[in-house]
């Protein structure tokens, strides 16, 4: 059964690699409740894909299934998947929930 | 002289570049965010005679919030409709913080996509960038564009060689990858604002 903190773990990776790209005065705290997407968000669009994508790449490759985070079935969550990392790992555990 | 062209969406709008652009458009383009493409004005004149002597087949555009507020820069150039393809360039976000949150960047991109595929009924877009804007290359490959080549070496900047990848999209990628995966940020977007479908923000 994948943890709540491995699924965390994929999440925070994903963010420690976009604070790589991004400049010093621009980096984002690694944390449950950083705002991703939405209003008071720190992050614009293009670094959001790049959350997207490492996140799936990452999830994909520790869980052993493919996971799609751009898809009707995200879109139609009640609370958007990308509010925060906490609400990204809900919405990811339910797909692992899902695939066990 | 440019064209007339307004695209409307729910977060942005993408209005003609004008003349009157020239000192923001410069600042955008003299910025740390900006240093990965090519140079052009050092000065607002320069800038200015640059905007006006844009020909007709370029669409360069201002990327704008719905209340007006400029954020950023989006052109399609040498539009070629015998070839049926343009390319899609000067792409730059100049308002970082104000695109916090607001997908910005994906609406203006969907809107230029739908302009070149649904109304000049293009059937290719190609552009390139630069290897070390590692984040814009992955975000056009995630919303549909193929990686087609590699020039090496092709651009300096900071006195360093970089390459300049090569991507390219076609209509059928554009409706089978792009448009869904823009819809699906654009409407996630919407839901994480809790705003309802088809009210305009």
């Amino acid at each position: 059964m994948i943890s709540r903190d491995e699924v965390l773990a994929v999440i925070y990776a994903a963010m420690e690699s976009l604070n790589e790209e991004l400049d010093e005065g621009s980096k984002i705290a690694v944390a449950a409740d950083t705002k991703l997407f939405g209003a008071d968000a720190v992050i614009d669009s293009l670094s959001l894909v790049s959350i997207i994508i490492d996140v799936e790449s990452g999830a994909s490759d520790a869980f052993g299934f493919p996971v799609v985070l751009t898809d009707d079935r995200a879109i139609n969550e009640p609370v958007s998947p990308f509010t925060s990392p906490d609400a990204l790992a809900d919405y990811m555990l339910i797909l692992a929930a899902e695939n066990e | 002289m440019g064209h007339s062209i307004t695209l409307r969406g729910n977060y942005v709008d993408l209005r003609p570049l004008e003349e009157a652009d020239a000192e923001m458009t410069l600042r955008w383009r003299l910025s740390q965010r900006a240093r990965m493409l090519t140079s052009g004005a050092a000065t607002v004149e320069e800038q200015a005679a640059w905007i006006r002597s844009r020909p007709a087949s370029e669409y360069n555009w201002v990327i704008a919030l719905k209340d007006g507020t400029p954020v950023g820069m989006l052109s399609l150039i040498g539009v070629n409709e015998v070839m049926r393809h343009a390319e899609t360039a000067r792409f730059l976000i100049g308002e970082e913080d104000k695109v916090k949150g607001v997908p910005a960047a994906v609406e203006a991109m969907k809107l230029l996509y739908e302009y070149a595929f649904d109304t000049l009924k293009l059937a290719r877009l190609y552009g390139n960038v630069a290897s070390g804007n590692s984040l814009m290359v992955k975000w056009q490959i995630y919303l549909g564009m193929k990686q087609e080549g590699r020039m090496r070496d092709h651009y300096i900047f900071d006195g360093a060689f970089q390459d300049a990848i090569i991507l390219g999209l076609l209509e059928s990628e554009y409706r089978n990858e792009s448009l869904p995966r823009m819809k699906a940020l654009i409407d996630m977007a919407r839901k994480a604002d809790n705003v309802p479908e088809g009210v305009r923000v």
